[in-house]
């Protein structure tokens, strides 16, 4: 739409896109380490919940986000040593 | 009941003192009671911006060490009705303030003023959290390029963190013709990355340099661009729904101008 003679002839493309992209590479990562903290909490509690289902040791555990696109993805490792017998529990 | 509202960006250099001289100007301008907090303790600007540091008396840290009252504290502004001003002491330093004690000010001059706008320091230390933590609203002050983008971004993650919303974008020193040739970004890329709403641009205005040479906030020349990108923010401050012009460069005679003045 908006192409400059020099961008039709192949040359430097704008610097405007260039900060943007930049930015938006910049500001994800921030974003996730600033998250750090969130983190944390979120693994305790998922762990505090997991644990009355089944039994793992608490330094196993990886919990990461992971980016796909414009999304973010959860990925969370529990490696469980046994199952707690569900039926006994009632 | 009124608004507290923090001024706040970050990074330094990008116009939160500027932004806030002009928009409680203009506020008052408009009619509305309003006070200014400099909570830039121990570099403090907002009353030599506001060429009031010859009647500053009392700063906010003599409020807080009870050594006289909140109202006496507060210096008139003569030039226009019901604007007021509260210094920030120079020869204490920003850990000398408790959060707290910043929120029980903000909440007093709630309860009698439109307005209190908070000018916030830089960073994202105790400076910030005591000039954040009695507001209501905030108002993120960044310019078009990468460094102060980044920090408005971490500003804004904290800014919501602790709740304050609505929190409403100005981008300032916006370069129509920089734009218009591709070497800035505009307003739509910035929003694009920092997706919260934008309440005003302001042009690069040389005027801003003058007007803070004189102790005369901008806005009291109505002609200036940047006078009218202040006055449209306080407008839109007061709840008046007034459109975001358009200030790029485009057309065929600015193409034309690029063209022959290539920029990188």
């Amino acid at each position: 739409m908006n192409l400059s003679i020099k961008q039709l002839f192949g040359r430097k493309p704008k610097s405007s896109n260039i900060a943007k992209q930049r930015l938006k590479l910049v500001i994800t990562q921030d974003r996730v380490d600033v998250d750090d903290r969130f983190m944390t909490r979120l693994h305790h509690e998922l762990a505090e919940v997991l644990a009355k289902y089944f039994e793992f040791s608490a330094n196993s555990v990886k919990m990461n986000l992971k980016q796909e696109g414009n999304s973010y993805i959860l990925v969370a490792d529990f490696p469980y040593t046994k199952f707690h017998d569900m039926s006994m529990r009632r | 009941m009124g608004k507290v509202i923090v001024v706040t960006s970050g990074k330094g250099g990008v116009g939160k003192t500027t932004s806030t001289a002009n928009l409680g100007t203009a506020l008052a301008l408009l009619g509305k009671s309003v006070v200014l907090i400099d909570a830039d303790v121990g570099l403090r600007n907002l009353d030599i911006v506001m060429g009031l540091e010859s009647r500053v008396v009392y700063t906010s840290m003599d409020v807080i060490e009870k050594q006289c009252e909140l109202n006496k504290a507060l210096v008139r502004d003569r030039r226009v009705d019901g604007l007021m001003l509260l210094a920030a002491s120079q020869k204490n330093n920003k850990d000398d303030m408790q959060p707290e004690q910043m929120k029980a000010i903000c909440d007093k001059l709630r309860t009698t003023y439109d307005f209190t706008l908070v000018d916030s320091p830089a960073g994202i230390e105790r400076g910030f959290r005591n000039a954040s933590a009695g507001a209501d609203e905030a108002i993120v002050v960044t310019t078009p390029d990468v460094s102060a983008i980044r920090d408005a971004d971490r500003i804004i993650g904290l800014l919501q963190n602790v709740e304050v919303e609505p929190i409403n974008l100005v981008i300032n020193r916006f370069s129509p013709q920089l734009v218009g040739n591709g070497s800035m970004m505009d307003q739509a890329d910035v929003l694009d990355i920092l997706n919260i709403d934008l309440i005003g641009v302001v042009p690069e205005d040389s005027g801003v340099i003058t007007s803070t040479n004189r102790g005369i906030p901008l806005v009291y020349e109505d002609g200036s661009p940047g006078a009218q990108a202040y006055m449209r923010i306080a407008r839109r401050l007061t709840g008046q729904r007034i459109p975001i012009p358009d200030l790029e460069q485009k057309g065929l005679l600015s193409s034309i101008v690029n063209w022959f003045t290539k920029k990188k």
